[in-house]
């Protein structure tokens, strides 16, 4: 990264040698483009430029149904990631610990974590129905394998002399467990949580997306067929906010929980 | 020495018989599921039309497989999937390797490329169909847009990481750039270029069959909503066993690529 | 040596790892017996790969020999021994998570000991090993020797009667392991434990030790065992002398042999069979 810059320097120059603000100047420069081609020579059927958006955002809100349908969205959202590392971590640790458990299961585990889940999602719709279920499910399905994958690998690089020291002083399976399993594989947990979370967005958002009679996906599909780009745009900015915020939160955990350990 | 102190005092044979009992319990475990399947469906009751008969799905299978009529939709599909991974591979290494070649840069875009990636970009699909209609076009666009990101980050972390030791030795030798890209960097980066790539088409496949799910007319994710819609359940089983498998087999062979790329 | 003065009985101990046949069967200890005085301090020294650690795990405890037995103070060993038996490790095995504090009180937490007495007791332990202003540090920020002061304070924490160390300074520079040395052999003066000391030095052998037990190259038993006489706590000065010289050189000749063999063991991937070609 580069260093600080010199007092002498005009203060633009010195900004300008830091990579956030250059960052800035570049996305300032998209929204820029973004807002002329749209402005004066894309047809407005099919794009509306930043401006008129971020205008119409109160008209958004204001159509009927996208409020409530934003909150299930958040809320299928949460719940999907609670179940996810829930489920995530009790599997893990039940596949992690056992080696005969582990070599037979953890395969299979990462067999389903490659599939194309996408595939089953008319079929989780069909089960579950067109309600904030299916969706959670489906969030629950695509977070739930990297949290397991993360748990099991938390577990198993655990340095085998802690192992044998523990056991030397008398510790039980209980307390080895407690005071040496665990503690070392948070990390890892909190690692795989990150990428549990991006699982639960991809699925609860695929899901929302799909069903186009009811939820965020009834607004999508009236916006797209109705030639509302500046609306469209619009929810999915907001949807788009709502996946960054979400990430960020998981990963201010998981910086706060490994700046407490200097391992 | 560390072999010495680590071994356990679990006697020998124990762990001798997991290495046989470990496929034991695989094979029990799908075996069961299926034997599970077939029950639900035909004695206990589960609606048929959630689950259809274990025996039925595989006719279906056999009688798309026979009367070839996947050809049409896996032609859009690939067909969708080849334009798309052409677009983000050529544009995802050239950005990348252009990126790469200052470290301001790197700082600037690299965090731009991996925040971008984080959230579902699928997200802006319906922006792509009012853009480019339900036709492939969209697909493509989509699927282009998403495996970009993998391939561009790959790209910049490769050429970027290259030793510059490996540099100066080549340099004080007289390499010229082109020798240098050519008998340096690339050799250097390439094994994480094709890591990229991979996920890069892995990524792009996912997509396309989603978008098609989610709003198309023709290829293999249309096809099975087609037929979730007409209720067709024994063939759509069979169809999703299909496009599962194809996936598998894509993804296999680009990971043998892979690895292959990589061995030389 | 009478019963009652003997601290750990070894009797014929083999042990072997794999099985005939097996790619990684290896023969680590033929019929090796020993017995380790009460209060003294005993090292087991020998080439890489002569079952010196093996044996140390065993007499602890950690393994189960393939045959014979140990008994420590009067009772069959079949597995560890926390009220009796202490560890120190060569590899670092604090753990990473807990400040050096949390190690030792945890490992009093392992063997039972009462929530009122750890503290104290953990304290002690610091101060007696000299690291006392670290007690908050994590191992990370500790160097090396430093690390191995805050495990052997665990180890003295649990005040066992019986202390087995494993190449504890292996990992250190030389300047930090003759420190190190002076002030063990310090501390275990006062405190009459029973210690047996795996090393590879045998500098640190003489300095240290009440006998050597001197190991063959693999498959290991004991060559010889060598008693050096001198009070403890053992001086500075004691490097120096002519004693020490001697002993040291007398250590050399019947080590030098073992130790060519060993090389050669390793790097014609010998595992300790005899008569047998190669499978």
């Amino acid at each position: 990264m580069t260093g600080a810059a010199p007092k002498r320097l005009p203060l633009l120059r010195g900004l300008a040698r830091r990579p956030w603000f250059a960052r800035a100047i570049v996305i300032a420069a998209l929204f820029a483009v973004w807002e002329i081609a749209a402005r004066w020579f894309v047809d407005p059927l099919f794009l509306s430029p930043p401006s008129e958006v971020v205008a119409s955002l109160d008209k958004v809100f204001g159509t009927r149904g996208v409020p409530a349908a934003l909150q299930l969205t958040l809320f299928e959202l949460t719940v999907a990631f609670g179940l996810a590392v829930a489920i995530g971590l009790a599997l893990g640790l039940a596949i992690g610990l056992q080696p005969l458990v582990r070599r037979s299961f953890f395969p299979i585990v990462l067999l389903l974590y490659g599939m194309p889940q996408v595939t089953i999602l008319p079929l989780f719709i069909l089960f579950f129905g067109i309600g904030a279920a299916s969706k959670i499910a489906f969030g629950v399905t695509h977070g739930v394998f990297p949290v397991i994958v993360t748990v099991v690998a938390g577990v198993q690089n655990l340095k085998p002399i802690l192992l044998t020291s523990a056991r030397s002083m008398g510790a039980s399976r209980w307390q080895i467990f407690r005071h040496v399993i665990f503690p070392h594989m948070v990390p890892s947990f909190f690692a795989g949580m990150r990428l549990g979370m991006s699982g639960v967005l991809l699925g609860v958002l695929l899901a929302e997306l799909y069903v186009s009679i009811a939820g965020i996906g009834y607004f999508t599909t009236l916006f797209t067929q109705n030639f509302d780009p500046t609306k469209l745009l619009g929810l999915i900015s907001v949807l788009a906010a709502m996946a960054i915020l979400l990430n960020a939160v998981v990963r201010r955990a998981e910086n706060r929980f490994a700046r407490r350990r200097a391992e | 020495m560390a072999d010495e102190r680590t071994e356990s005092p679990l006697p020998r044979k124990w762990s001798r018989a997991g290495r046989g009992a470990s496929r034991l319990i695989q094979a029990g475990f799908l075996v069961g599921l299926v034997v599970i399947w077939y029950l639900a469906a035909t004695r206990w009751g589960v609606n048929r039309l959630l689950l259809p008969n274990p025996v039925a799905v595989y006719d279906n299978l056999l009688d798309i497989l026979r009367s070839g009529e996947f050809v049409g939709d896996l032609q859009t599909t690939l067909g969708e999937l080849a334009v798309a991974f052409a677009i983000s591979a050529a544009g995802g290494v050239t950005l990348g390797y252009v990126i790469s070649r200052s470290r301001y840069w790197i700082a600037v875009f690299e965090p731009l490329f991996a925040a971008i990636y984080s959230i579902p970009i699928i997200l802006f699909l319906p922006l792509f169909v009012l853009f480019f209609g339900l036709g492939p076009a969209s697909k493509i666009a989509l699927g282009a847009a998403i495996s970009f990101f993998p391939i561009v980050i790959n790209t910049i972390a490769g050429f970027g990481n290259v030793d510059p030791l490996f540099v100066r030795v080549a340099r004080s030798m007289g390499a010229s750039d082109y020798h240098l890209f050519r008998h340096v960097l690339l050799p250097a980066a390439s094994p994480v270029i094709l890591t990229g790539l991979r996920m890069g088409f892995t990524v792009a496949l996912l997509s396309i069959i989603g978008s098609e799910t989610l709003a198309s007319l023709a290829g293999l994710g249309y096809h099975i909503v087609h037929l979730a819609e007409a209720m067709e359940m024994a063939r759509m089983y069979a169809y999703i066993v299909f496009v599962i498998a194809i996936a598998v087999a894509l993804n296999a062979v680009v990971s043998r690529l892979e690895a292959r790329g990589k061995r030389d | 040596m009478a019963t009652s003065e003997v601290a750990i009985r070894v009797r014929g101990v083999f042990h072997r790892f794999g099985e005939e046949g097996e790619q990684r069967f290896v023969r680590a200890l033929v019929d090796t017996s020993l017995d380790v005085g009460e209060g003294e301090l005993l090292c087991l020294i020998g080439p890489s790969g002569c079952g010196k650690s093996t044996l140390l795990n065993i007499m602890g405890g950690l393994m189960a020999p393939s045959s014979g037995t140990v008994e420590a103070r009067g009772q069959l060993v079949h597995g560890p021994l926390p009220r009796d038996i202490a560890f120190v490790f060569q590899e670092n095995s604090l753990f990473p998570w807990n400040t050096v504090i949390e190690n030792i009180e945890l490992g009093m937490v392992f063997q039972g000991v009462a929530k009122s007495e750890r503290a104290a007791r953990a304290a002690e332990a610091l101060a007696a090993v000299g690291l006392k202003e670290f007690a908050q540090h994590y191992p990370a920020q500790l160097s090396g020797g430093m690390r191995q002061r805050a495990a052997l304070a665990r180890a003295l924490s649990l005040k066992t009667p019986i202390l087995l160390m494993d190449e504890p300074f292996g990992a250190l520079d030389e300047q930090t392991r003759m420190i190190l040395g002076e002030d063990l052999s310090v501390l275990l003066a006062e405190s009459r434990k029973t210690i047996v000391f795996v090393t590879h030095s045998l500098g640190e052998a003489v300095f240290l030790a009440d006998r050597v037990a001197v190991f063959s190259a693999r498959p290991g038993s004991i060559k010889q065992v060598i008693e050096i006489d001198e009070p403890h706590p053992r001086r500075p000065e004691f490097v120096t002398s002519a004693k020490f010289t001697s002993l040291r050189n007398q250590l050399y000749g019947l080590l030098h042999d073992e130790i060519r063999k060993a090389v050669q063991q390793s790097s014609a991937g010998d595992t300790g069979r005899t008569g047998m070609g190669s499978a």
